[in-house]
């Protein structure tokens, strides 16, 4: 009866964990893309690699309109769906950086020199483990498996040493003998990674702001 | 039929204003189809007059004596006094315009129950108060039992929109029971009907008033609940639908409306908000003195001047 009455509800839910999982395979491709970077440079695998995250990407984008609308068709109480919305507009912007990280490396033809590369992996693998970390903190906040407030403040940890290592990267840019044409392209380069980690950040704060609100 | 013409006008404004209050968190935020909201506020609002408004017809029938024209004046009276501080912006209470009319009747006929009218008034500043004190215990319950269950957003938004629709159905069973002898109990008063076929005629014209003219009040009356988070509308309308049941069995007709601003004011002392504007509560103690009056008024004046012979020079 109560499954016949709240089926918008249920088919609410699965799409955003079918967001959830279509994410993760935009971050495998991402990270896929990044290797194939770092490992052989630019070339055609990169370039299928970049089309693969953006085809993720894309569908990702379906998915959180589709979302979107049924919320909208009466599902869920107004101040849950304004929440809702507002989280799966803040998750979008990680694989949109991913995006931004590889069309930067894909069109300014960015050639990364050797005695940064292993700092730039650390950086990428710290970076993506706030995003899995983020994953696994929206599901839990949907399914109520595990405790919200310690994976904030392991992703924030996290989040910090991307900075940390982020300033840590740039300095070694610059001391280094380069081209200061070079030495700029990587450093936006550096930063556009950064973003990925510090909205991972704020996806985990909103998702644990929407979780206290809503304690009465 | 047409002697009953202005209790049925009463029931049917009372029903387009008051299924706000039980139903208007719900609609207005559209958890709930304004179409399921009328047709389950109307059934419960008949089923209430049916089965719990008895007694309140037979407290207002025992406050005077009637004759058919005095209990026709009388709803009348009535009427023009909800329309009128209606207009005013006043918290207009059907029950306190019905009960002033029958006090405006009794003054005419030197007889009025000074024992039921004094029930009577208690009960009307019990209302606010009730509401006020109903709501804080009911909310730390309602709190108590979502803070101990883990559930997720879907889960307690589904239990917040069945808990909204099974308290509105219940407020408006309530305002059936409470409301329906503001209607009808005059007529019961003068002979004209039955209590039973005054309970049916009095649920039905409030239920009519339901179905054909709330939507409007219903979205926007409602937003003032929504204003609050979901919970607390939820709470407010499950104390303002125990508050009006309690009385109901008392067998006093009182304000839904008054029972829901002071159910908010319960649930702002509980989160330490101000949730009504000290404006509402002397708009609420001035229609206290203000409503009984006017209407006791409008009733002498109806009834002098169908008195009126005119006698040529």
């Amino acid at each position: 009866m109560f499954k016949l009455l709240f089926k918008k509800e249920r088919q609410v839910q699965e799409l955003i964990f079918r967001y959830l999982d279509n994410l993760k395979k935009t971050q495998e491709h991402f990270e896929q893309a990044m290797n194939c970077y770092f490992d052989f440079g630019l070339g055609e695998n990169f370039d299928f690699l970049i089309a693969q995250t953006h085809k993720f990407e894309s569908r990702a984008d379906d998915i959180r309109n589709d979302i979107i609308e049924m919320m909208y068709s009466k599902v869920l109480i107004p101040e849950s769906r304004g929440d809702i919305f507002r989280l799966l507009e803040s998750i979008d912007l990680i694989p949109n950086y991913f995006e931004a990280v590889l069309f930067m490396i894909q069109s300014q033809k960015i050639k990364i020199p050797d005695f940064i590369v292993p700092n730039l992996r650390e950086f990428m693998r710290i970076s993506l483990e706030c995003c899995d970390l983020v994953i696994r903190q929206v599901d839990a906040y949907f399914n109520k498996t595990e405790d919200i407030k310690a994976l904030v403040s392991t992703i924030d940890s996290h989040e910090s040493r991307c900075d940390h290592m982020e300033r840590e990267i740039v300095s070694k840019i610059f001391d280094a003998e380069m081209d200061p044409f070079e030495k700029m392209q990587l450093k936006e380069l550096v930063g556009q990674m950064g973003e990925i980690a510090d909205q991972a950040d704020r996806v985990s704060r909103s998702v644990y702001i929407i979780n206290i609100k809503r304690r009465v | 039929m047409t002697s009953l013409l202005g209790g049925i006008f009463l029931g049917w404004a009372l029903g387009a204003n008051d299924a706000a209050n039980v139903f208007g968190a719900a609609v207005s935020s559209r958890m709930v189809k304004f179409w399921t909201a009328a047709i389950l506020a109307s059934s419960f609002v008949l089923a209430g007059a049916l089965l719990g408004g008895q007694s309140g017809i037979e407290t207002l029938r025992g406050l005077t004596h009637f004759t058919s024209n005095q209990a026709i004046i009388a709803s009348i009276a009535a009427a023009c006094t909800v329309t009128i501080m209606t207009l005013l912006g006043l918290p207009v209470s059907t029950s306190q315009a019905v009960v002033g009319a029958i006090l405006g009747v009794g003054i005419l006929n030197r007889q009025l129950n000074f024992a039921g009218l004094g029930k009577v008034v208690v009960c009307w500043v019990g209302t606010p108060v009730g509401g006020m004190v109903l709501a804080i215990i009911v909310y730390k319950l309602l709190a108590a039992v979502a803070n101990s269950t883990n559930l997720n957003i879907f889960q307690s938004d589904i239990l917040l929109r069945l808990g909204l629709i099974i308290a509105g159905s219940y407020g408006a069973y309530a305002l059936g029971a409470n409301n329906v002898a503001n209607v009808t109990a005059v007529f019961v008063g003068a002979g004209m009907l039955s209590t039973s076929a005054a309970v049916l005629i009095g649920g039905l014209s409030i239920g009519l008033g339901i179905l054909t003219f709330s939507k409007k009040v219903m979205e926007t009356v409602g937003q003032k609940l929504v204003r609050l988070d979901p919970f607390s509308a939820l709470a407010v309308v499950l104390a303002q639908a125990i508050t009006v049941h309690v009385y109901s069995l008392v067998g006093v007709p009182v304000s839904t409306s008054q029972a829901v601003i002071g159910a908010v004011l319960g649930v702002g002392i509980i989160k330490g908000v101000n949730t009504i504007q000290r404006r509402t509560l002397v708009h609420i103690f001035l229609a206290w003195f203000l409503t009984p009056f006017v209407a006791s008024v409008f009733a002498l004046s109806l009834d002098f001047a169908t008195h009126l012979r005119y006698i040529p020079g």
